[in-house]
């Protein structure tokens, strides 16, 4: 891209700025219809993405629904003061720090291995057929997940304590004991989203260009090494733009499926920021509250995802913007 | 020549969006100027998986020569959906709120967002009937904002298995002491005698309230959320009476006769194991006994039920816990009833509302095809899906009780069912009162309910004995710290000044 710009450059000479503007303008009238095109995209960002920002102002207020938010009290950082006075601050910040990391380390690879577990398979219907299975409990709902999770784990009659009882060991507290909270939340993402979170990897994958393989082969490159020295370097751009992207996702650890398995034994590894504006901020009708920190749950992601963009850039690749 | 075409085909895609958006703009104004004519909007909590078919709220257009709009929300979302019409201003003609949710909107109340109904009350005949005590229940500095559907004040109780009773010779429980031997019994006796090890005493859920927990506290004789300690209001977990409770259960816990799971255990699973044989108590709600017979039937034809309510704890006295005498409030924000006219409209509905047929039709259907009249009483259709879908749903539109809407009681005809109707009038003799229920906290309203999640955790801990109990009183300390204390320094404040 830079160096074909470059040599634009160097063979015409350069432009004033009301020069550009009129072909800027040219260029506009040229592809008015492409331009309209990405009108409903804009109009969509605008509406459902920039307008509500609009109502973060009520996180620096003392908001009632009946007064409106040019009719409320405005108390500065007041909200903010008594969210980082929470006792509870900390725990909940490391939780959900912890949770976010165990989702890029564990789960985050896992998509990749499959698909490119799968991208070796040669009978094409076994493929297609691995393929369906594991992504339909994408669709299934977390309330569904989490029940089965109970059914097979719960001390009464459940089955995987049933077992162990048979073989003579000992009966596991799977569900109220707070060291198993972590594993079967990363367990259950595992199961609902890897299946899904292929797709976008087969088809980075079957962009490649087949004739790289044809000439690794003559080159003597097992399957093995074609993958490591072929498929991955492929698709190496759609892993980090995809965990560029993930990372921004950061403190949306899914507020159903973590409030479906939160229980009073393992709050302390459990509460996250969803958890709690929904029990200390949204049940209890706090608006400006629950908005506040929301609103600081967003500035964490955005630093998160500024920084994460900022060392694939110095790492050489392209970043998301 | 093509590119016109596209040209005109955008425009016209644009203008549809515009009238699209605008025709729904159109609508509401539509439906607004319709409200001034004789339509009602009502918003309430539904019980039911489905919306039920509209034929009895047809009868009850015609009767009352309303139009109504009525909105279901299911039970779980009620809460959500009610903050949500709140906050944007979309409130209906009539809120149906619970008592927590009362206590929320307390401050919007006293703004004057909500019509002040006290002063219209003695024009209406049949609104004049409500009940003085339970109305004094809901004032807000005095003032009388809501209708209420009434509720009897206690129907905790207990449902066991009579039939493993009698297989072990023992009767119901009169004492904490005998209900523990009954669990136990039930654990380690074998009580449906099939030879394997497979059943438990209590089976419990994920609700210290609703649940077991706070009847049996009530029966070690705790104070109902908050209770007196030389002078002052307490909560109840700072009373010796709790910890008596979370030792029972505790103890309980850990010879395995409750399930082990309860606090992870839902409403469903936690009657299924009663209604499938695994467990032989269930605390909670007395009346539940026939919808848990209807399904056990099914699947366990031999089990038979029973209900109790007298259960003296060490103390030697009987006690339960009671809930202020209503189910629901009814609220009429002046965002949506505009004009006085408008509301007295309103209140003429809910006064037909509790004329005699119009209650019965709303709470059991119509007479001969979804119940007959028997002793005074309404005997449900044998159909109970029937009856699930067509009426069950409505029964919680009505207001006023009994007593004062004329309907008909129950008249069951599985007898349990209707001993635990007459067990909840018998629980009215030894109720314990929430005191705190006319009382005003800031805190509470806007901490409370955090705070409270560290004790019932600290109470399901210690029950599990993960906890014990000097950490116990740590998370009391702790509540204390974190804002317990003004709570408890408005109510003993706001107490006094109810005094004078």
């Amino acid at each position: 891209m830079n160096a074909n710009s470059n040599l634009e450059r160097q063979g015409k000479p350069a432009l004033t700025k009301t020069e550009k503007r009129i072909a800027l303008k040219k260029s506009i009238k040229k592809n008015k219809w492409i331009y309209l095109m990405i009108l409903p995209g804009i109009l969509y960002f605008f509406i459902y993405k920039y307008v509500p920002m609009f109502g973060l102002i009520i996180s620096f207020q003392d908001y009632k629904p009946y007064e409106g938010i040019m009719g409320s009290e405005w108390v500065g950082l007041e909200h903010f003061k008594r969210l980082f006075s929470d006792p509870d601050f900390w725990m909940i910040f490391k939780n959900t720090l912890i949770l976010f990391a165990l989702q890029i380390i564990i789960f985050f690879p896992i998509p990749i291995i499959l698909s490119l577990m799968l991208n070796e398979v040669r009978q094409m219907y076994f493929k297609r057929s691995v393929q369906t299975l594991i992504y339909i409990p994408h669709f299934m709902s977390w309330v569904i997940i989490v029940s089965i999770s109970y059914v097979l784990l719960t001390m009464d009659n459940g089955i995987v304590n049933g077992t162990l009882e048979a073989m003579g060991k000992q009966e596991v507290n799977f569900l109220l004991n707070p060291d198993w909270f972590r594993p079967m939340y990363v367990l259950q993402v595992i199961w609902r989203e890897a299946g899904w979170g292929t797709i976008i990897f087969l088809a980075a994958i079957s962009a490649v260009d087949v004739q790289l393989y044809e000439a690794a082969r003559m080159d003597g490159a097992n399957r093995f090494r074609q993958m490591w020295h072929i498929t991955l370097p492929a698709i190496k751009g759609v892993i980090i733009i995809l965990l560029i992207l993930k990372i921004g996702d950061v403190l949306e650890l899914g507020f159903e499926h973590v409030y479906l398995l939160l229980n009073a034994s393992n709050r302390e590894v459990a509460e996250i920021f969803d958890t709690y504006v929904y029990t200390a901020g949204l049940k209890q009708g706090q608006f400006s509250y629950s908005t506040a920190v929301g609103f600081f749950k967003g500035l964490v992601g955005l630093v998160l995802v500024i920084g994460a963009n900022w060392l694939a850039k110095k790492a050489g690749e392209e970043g998301v913007y | 020549m093509r590119w016109n075409q596209s040209y005109k085909v955008l425009i016209v895609f644009t203008v549809l969006i515009v009238l699209v958006a605008c025709s729904n703009n159109k609508d509401e104004s539509a439906s607004n100027d319709e409200e001034s004519g004789n339509q009602i909007e009502i918003m309430t909590r539904l019980h039911t998986p489905e919306v039920p078919e509209p034929n009895i709220e047809e009868r009850i257009e015609e009767k009352t020569d309303v139009e109504l709009d009525i909105s279901w929300v299911p039970d779980n979302n009620y809460d959500d959906r009610l903050n949500t019409a709140f906050s944007t201003g979309t409130l209906p003609d009539v809120v149906y709120l619970g008592f927590n949710q009362f206590n929320q909107f307390k401050d919007a109340v006293r703004d004057d967002q909500f019509w002040e109904i006290g002063p219209y009350m003695d024009e209406y005949e049949n609104l004049s009937k409500l009940k003085e005590d339970v109305l004094d229940n809901a004032l807000v500095d005095g003032k009388l904002y809501s209708l209420y559907q009434g509720r009897p004040l206690s129907r905790q109780g207990l449902i066991y298995r009579k039939d493993w009773a009698d297989n072990l010779g023992l009767d119901a429980p009169t004492t904490t002491d005998e209900f523990y031997e009954m669990a136990k019994a039930f654990t380690e006796e074998d009580p449906d005698g099939n030879g394997e090890d497979d059943t438990i005493g209590l089976t419990d859920r994920d609700d210290l309230i609703y649940g077991a927990f706070k009847t049996v506290s009530s029966w070690f004789g705790t104070p109902n959320y908050w209770g007196k300690q030389d002078g002052e209001l307490l909560p109840e977990f700072m009373f010796p009476e709790y910890i008596e409770t979370m030792d029972f259960f505790r103890d309980m816990h850990e010879n395995g006769y409750i399930n082990q799971d309860f606090p992870v255990t839902s409403k469903s699973d936690q009657q299924n194991m009663f209604k499938n044989g695994s467990a032989g108590l269930y605390v909670g709600s007395m009346g539940d006994v026939g919808s848990i017979y209807n399904d056990a039937k099914e699947i366990n034809p031999d089990a038979t039920y029973d209900v109790h309510n007298r259960v003296k704890g060490p103390n030697g006295e009987y006690g339960i816990w009671a809930i202020p005498g209503f189910g629901s409030l009814q609220l009429f924000p002046k965002s949506s009833v505009e004009t006085e006219e408008e509301l007295r409209k309103i209140l003429e509905f809910f006064d037909k509302l509790m004329k005699p047929e119009n209650a019965n039709l709303l709470n059991w259907g119509v007479e001969g095809e979804h119940y007959t009249v028997e002793d005074d009483g309404a005997v449900p259709d044998e159909n109970t899906q029937k009856f699930e879908r067509e009426v069950k749903p409505y029964q919680s539109l009505p207001i006023g009780e009994p007593e004062t809407n004329g309907r008909y009681e129950i008249n069951d005809p599985y007898e349990p069912k209707r001993k635990s109707e007459e067990l909840n009038k018998d629980n009215e003799n030894f109720l314990i009162t929430d005191p705190s229920i006319t009382l005003e906290s800031e805190s509470a309203i806007e901490i409370g309910d955090r705070l409270q999640e560290g004790i019932n955790d600290a109470t399901y801990n210690y029950i599990l004995g993960e906890i014990d109990k000097e950490e116990f009183e740590q998370a009391v300390e702790t509540w204390r710290q974190n804002g317990g204390e003004d709570i408890i320094a408005e109510y003993n404040k706001s107490y006094e000044n109810s005094k004078e």
